[in-house]
């Protein structure tokens, strides 16, 4: 499937989309959005209706694009055969082959993308996600979460150098939840792009750093959530400092270069008082408070940047 | 994000998937699809009315046999068969289309004329001995005659394969094929096409009845083709809208 043809495009990343667009009629789901990945998990964010199905739909060529290019290990996944036996998705719709149990649901897809052993790797992708590849029951009698456990595991049967996963946490309960997490960055560091759109935002900051924020059908940011926090200058860092001198210490840091304002917390359920600090330039900070606590000899008990986490960076991205 | 790398390659475990497996999987995949209970008994029912109506026919005394069975198989050919065609062939990939399990089959590495086959093939699968096969036995019993039975068995198989391939098109290419079908059956070819030659020529009704007509030597209403075109032009019709699916099954968007 990778032998030599004129219509291979330079590879740069495993995907590659360049100022892709797509519309339905007057409305724009995706405008000229561009982002290249490579192996690893990346989280694909965004609130409902931001137009990250449409963009991973486009990915794996399932519809077309209006303007633009995609390309997945260098080829169209559009019109390249090929390519599309590399490619594994998990759709956010529920809808399978309600007439066939999953061994066979599984098994079937093995088939179609020239799997060597379509009952084995089935069976194998059945275990992957804790499912029974003896199970004869059909599809239709399955829990939610196990109709996802399914489709993640047809995704999974022709060992996709690119996987596609769509909300694929719904529907799961907690324990399953953090093993499939598990299972993605494994597959991710396996040298999978993989890449999972998700609006549980706490359990895709544990796939990993790296995100497509999608907001109005434009990408708001990509790569390290972290990162794109520290550029956001915006929006100022909210830090909690704990220490043995609350008040002294905000009186010090009060006219500190770059700091907005300062509040005092009082002590809550036996954990000390603190200083909450905004401020525009976090790294400056870090050293003010630094000098200010041995100047009065203060002990610092914690630093912690309140609002670094993947919630708050998407809140400030998808908010106006 | 961006870091040059080379396409990762082909699993080791994987081929280009050989075409009599993907048709035979999906073939199988269809016909368990498109046969479901519900669908099954209506039909079967309607094909259960054919044979009753065809003992009543038999047991009226004294009528002219070979008209009566033509007529009977006419009737058949132009309504009950298109219908449960219908019923199948537009479901085989438009149910897939409807909700949204056509993914699992399209993002696979397999030529999208395979589906449009396997879905032909396993409408054929069906509809053959549920309705095709009831018909003619009924036209049997009516009247025994080996030219009205043979002509009852081309004429059934030339209507079974061109409302098939009609129909599993009009799956992938409309959003409600059921009642469109039935609009081209019932109004096209029931009411406009039998208005006159040249609209004649434009439904499949048309080239049956000249089948049965030809190969039987009775008259039948618009049967003005000879038996060479009332064969091949069906056939090619087949082939086009084969063609035309697999084409808009290679193009559509699939949700």
């Amino acid at each position: 499937m990778t032998n030599p043809d004129t219509n291979v495009a330079p590879v740069t990343g495993m995907v590659d989309v360049e100022a892709a667009s797509k519309w339905f009629g007057d409305v724009v789901a995706v405008s000229e959005v561009s982002f290249s990945l490579d192996a690893g998990v990346t989280a694909m964010l965004g609130p409902n209706g931001a137009g990250k199905s449409t963009l991973l739909r486009m990915v794996c060529g399932l519809t077309r694009t209006d303007q633009g290019t995609v390309r997945v290990l260098g080829r169209d996944p559009r019109t390249d055969l090929d390519v599309r036996g590399r490619i594994g998705i998990a759709p956010q719709q529920e809808a399978v082959f309600e007439a066939l149990d999953a061994h066979s649901f599984v098994r079937l897809a093995g088939v179609l993308c020239g799997v060597a052993d379509p009952d084995g790797a089935a069976a194998s992708a059945l275990r992957l996600v804790e499912l029974d590849p003896a199970d004869t029951r059909r599809i239709t009698s399955y829990s939610k979460g196990m109709r996802q456990r399914v489709k993640l595991a047809q995704a999974l049967v022709n060992d996709p150098a690119v996987l596609v996963l769509d909300e694929p946490l719904t529907g799961l309960d907690p324990r399953q939840r953090g093993h499939m997490i598990d299972l993605f960055a494994k597959l991710g560091e396996q040298g999978r792009c993989v890449i999972v759109s998700s609006h549980v935002l706490d359990e895709v900051e544990r796939f990993g750093s790296r995100v497509l924020v999608v907001a109005q059908g434009r990408l708001a940011a990509s790569g390290d959530f972290r990162a794109i926090r520290d550029l956001m200058d915006d929006r100022p860092h909210r830090i909690r400092v704990r220490t043995d001198q609350p008040r002294e210490l905000a009186a010090r840091l009060v006219d500190g270069a770059g700091v907005l304002g300062v509040r005092l917390e009082p002590p809550s359920a036996g954990r000390p008082g603190g200083v909450v600090v905004d401020t525009n330039d976090a790294a400056r900070f870090r050293t003010e408070v630094a000098v200010a606590s041995r100047d009065l000899s203060a002990t610092l008990w914690e630093v912690t940047p309140l609002d670094d986490d993947l919630e708050s960076v998407f809140r400030y991205l998808v908010q106006p | 994000m961006t870091a040059a790398s080379p396409a990762p390659p082909m699993s080791p475990n994987q081929a280009r998937p050989d075409t009599i497996t993907v048709f035979l999987a999906v073939y199988g995949l269809l016909l368990r699809s498109i046969a479901t209970r519900g669908r099954l008994i209506g039909i079967g029912a309607l094909a259960g009315v054919s044979l009753v109506t065809a003992l009543l026919v038999n047991s009226t005394d004294p009528y002219d046999s070979s008209t009566a069975a033509l007529g009977f198989v006419n009737g058949n050919l132009s309504t009950l068969l298109p219908v449960a065609v219908l019923v199948f062939g537009s479901a085989a990939i438009g149910d897939l289309v409807d909700d949204g399990s056509l993914v699992y089959l399209w993002l696979r590495p397999v030529r999208p004329s395979i589906h449009v086959v396997a879905a032909i093939a396993a409408t054929l699968t069906v509809v053959t001995p549920l309705v095709g096969l009831p018909v003619v036995l009924a036209t049997a019993m009516i009247d025994s005659d080996p030219d009205v039975v043979s002509a009852a068995v081309v004429g059934g198989l030339v209507a079974l394969v061109a409302y098939s391939a009609l129909f599993v098109a009009a799956g992938i290419r409309l959003r409600r094929p059921l009642p469109w079908g039935l609009v081209y059956i019932l109004i096209w070819e029931g009411f406009v096409a039998s208005a006159g030659e040249t609209a004649g020529r434009l439904a499949i009704r048309g080239y049956v009845r000249s089948i049965l007509s030809q190969m039987t030597g009775l008259e039948l209403k618009l049967a003005n083709v000879n038996l060479a075109s009332g064969i091949i032009v069906p056939l090619v019709v087949a082939v086009a809208a084969a063609f035309y699916g697999s084409r808009r099954l290679a193009r559509t968007d699939v949700a």
